[in-house]
């Protein structure tokens, strides 16, 4: 299936709505750096490896920012942008345009709007974003259960019954942790919950995910109020 | 001895650098110009500025001419036509008719520099119809719009809200027989559209083209401004029609690069047209004898390394009465043609008689 850029998909949404998540992208601080003008050269769609995989292109993403088109940036800010990896090898444009930081651009403005595309492609990733937000770190080693990890065979049984000890094996005692990849120091996450809290973050997930925000404010909310700091999510 | 007077002919850019590298090496130039006043073309077809500075065209061609208007050494012919020709290197004899009077030139080199026309829409084998829709126009009928800061619909008088240019007209097309790039129109069309967007802010500006080709430092003199900071939009694919639609004109090409069908309106036309030599040029080929290309423009024979050069010695041509040629080229050429003819003068004069 060709990529499709039909503007018809959307067309019930109004223009003048379409103009304005448009001009609330190139109202960001980051846009006059991401977006020069576009030769529609393709360098940007050769180096990209998503672009190999799925009917994904960065230069139409740059060309149609480019060109100002309305319609065609608000059909890829619900389908298109959500194909990118984010791994910013398109940054090589003769032009210094920045596909990759386009599209973070659009991917915000589409959180922030709550549109239904971007629930939509957020839906699988709340329990990873609620790892990050509430801990900090990604990864952790209480994840390696057989049932998430069928691929890695038998051995994943004996690693997993005895966690603690394998954790306690490694040399460094910030890695003797089990629920998170490594141990985040108190002031590390309540530097990190401040974060989220003055950037607007939290206000980005309570549009995509209301019970995600939920649980999320119940836990910072304590441990902040802990340390002392008065702070309300809402 | 060769006769040291040097005859150029046309009065525009490239006749008027000549004859004032002549004379300020203390030759005599004698400059025949057909109409009544110089400047070639940017003057006739009132440029608004000259591409790619945009310095405004009639304050830097008055600043050009200024030194040669007074000149000891420059003798100007106004409304004078050359009609034959006879003679060879260092005694030429130029018969012209001046004023309706019939006189003759003696000179020991001529510069050719008739320069080039535009070319005539009427004749392209798209369907753009420039004789039957008031909104579709040329770069010459626009730069003069742009010049008096007039540039509205010709058919209601109203500013326009979506305008576009449409390349390679009468260039590039072996149907029409001008397989050459015009190699000015990319840039004077991109300097359009800047000065569109500058006169009409709300109005959107479109360019399709086959390929964009601005050398150099048009590139980030012209090119990258009108697309980044004018937001002037480039689409790669060419229109193969305009119809009239109402009370716009319907626009149909492809998009290529994003691979759709595109019919969009607009509400005017600029056909970026290209060069051909002008009637003088053809003219001048014939009555000196000059090999010309297949497309009529005055072959030089120097291939890369010599510009001026013609098969007739003692004849030179400058600026776009041999191809193709910017402002840029048609000074260059003309100071290489004064250097030339100067030579080819002064060489004969030193063999003993």
């Amino acid at each position: 299936m060709a990529l499709d850029l039909s503007i018809n998909k959307y067309a019930d949404v109004p223009y003048e709505e379409k103009e304005r998540l448009f001009d609330e992208a190139k109202a960001d601080g980051r846009w006059e750096h991401v977006l020069y003008g576009c030769y529609e050269c393709g360098i940007c769609v050769a180096a990209c490896p998503s672009a190999r995989f799925y009917d994904f292109s960065p230069r139409v993403i740059a060309q149609a920012v480019a060109r100002e088109d309305v319609d065609l940036v608000y059909t890829l800010m619900n389908d298109s942008v959500w194909d990118c990896s984010q791994c910013f090898s398109c940054d090589r444009c003769p032009r210094q345009n920045s596909p990759g930081q386009i599209i973070t651009v659009l991917r915000e403005v589409a959180v922030r709007n709550g549109l239904q595309t971007a629930k939509q492609a957020l839906e699988g990733y709340g329990r990873i974003i609620y790892k990050i937000m509430s801990t900090g770190s990604q990864v952790s080693p209480d994840m390696l259960q057989p049932n998430a990890f069928p691929d890695w065979g038998k051995h994943v049984h004996e690693i997993s019954e005895n966690l603690e000890v394998w954790r306690k094996a490694l040399p460094p005692e910030t890695l003797h942790t089990i629920e998170t990849g490594w141990k985040v120091d108190e002031k590390t996450i309540i530097e990190l919950y401040l974060i989220w809290h003055m950037t607007g973050v939290m206000n980005m997930i309570e549009e995509i995910d209301e019970g995600l925000f939920m649980i999320l404010v119940d836990v910072m909310e304590e441990r902040l109020e802990e340390a002392g700091y008065d702070v309300t999510f809402d | 001895m060769a006769n040291q007077n040097i005859l150029i002919i046309g009065g525009g850019i490239a006749g008027i650098e000549a004859a004032k590298g002549i004379a300020d090496l203390g030759y005599k130039a004698i400059l025949v110009e057909k109409r009544d006043r110089l400047g070639g073309n940017p003057d006739e077809q009132q440029y608004a500025a000259l591409t790619p500075d945009l310095r405004d065209a009639s304050e830097a061609l008055s600043e050009m001419m200024a030194p040669i208007l007074d000149h000891k050494n420059v003798e100007i012919l106004y409304n004078t036509l050359v009609t034959d020709a006879s003679g060879s290197m260092g005694d030429f004899t130029v018969k012209c008719i001046s004023k309706g009077k019939e006189i003759e030139v003696k000179a020991g080199a001529v510069i050719v520099a008739t320069g080039f026309t535009h070319f005539d829409p009427g004749r392209e084998t798209q369907k753009y119809g420039y004789y039957e829709h008031d909104d579709v126009i040329t770069l010459t009928d626009a730069e003069k719009m742009l010049k008096a800061h007039n540039f509205v619909r010709p058919s209601n008088g109203e500013k326009p809200k979506r305008v576009c240019f449409i390349q390679c007209v009468g260039s590039r097309d072996r149907q029409i027989g001008n397989e050459y790039c015009s190699k000015v129109c990319c840039g004077i069309s991109s300097k359009q559209a800047i000065e569109v967007r500058q006169q009409v802010p709300d109005c959107k500006v479109f360019i399709f083209y086959i390929d964009m080709r601005m050398y150099g430092y048009w590139e980030n003199e012209i090119y990258w401004p009108a697309q980044e900071k004018y937001k002037v939009n480039y689409v790669k694919g060419m229109a193969t029609e305009i119809v009239k639609k109402g009370d716009s004109l319907l626009v149909k090409g492809e998009d290529t690069t994003l691979r759709r069908p595109m019919e969009v309106p607009m509400d005017m036309v600029i056909l970026a047209v290209g060069m051909e030599p002008s009637e003088g040029t053809k003219q001048m080929a014939k009555i000196f004898g000059l090999k010309q290309n297949k497309y009529h423009f005055i072959e030089t024979t120097g291939g890369p390394l010599d510009t001026v050069s013609t098969s007739v010695p003692g004849v030179f041509a400058a600026g776009a009465c041999t191809g193709p040629a910017d402002l840029e080229d048609s000074v260059s050429m003309a100071g290489l043609a004064a250097m030339k003819a100067i030579t080819a003068i002064t060489k004969l004069q030193a063999v003993p008689a």
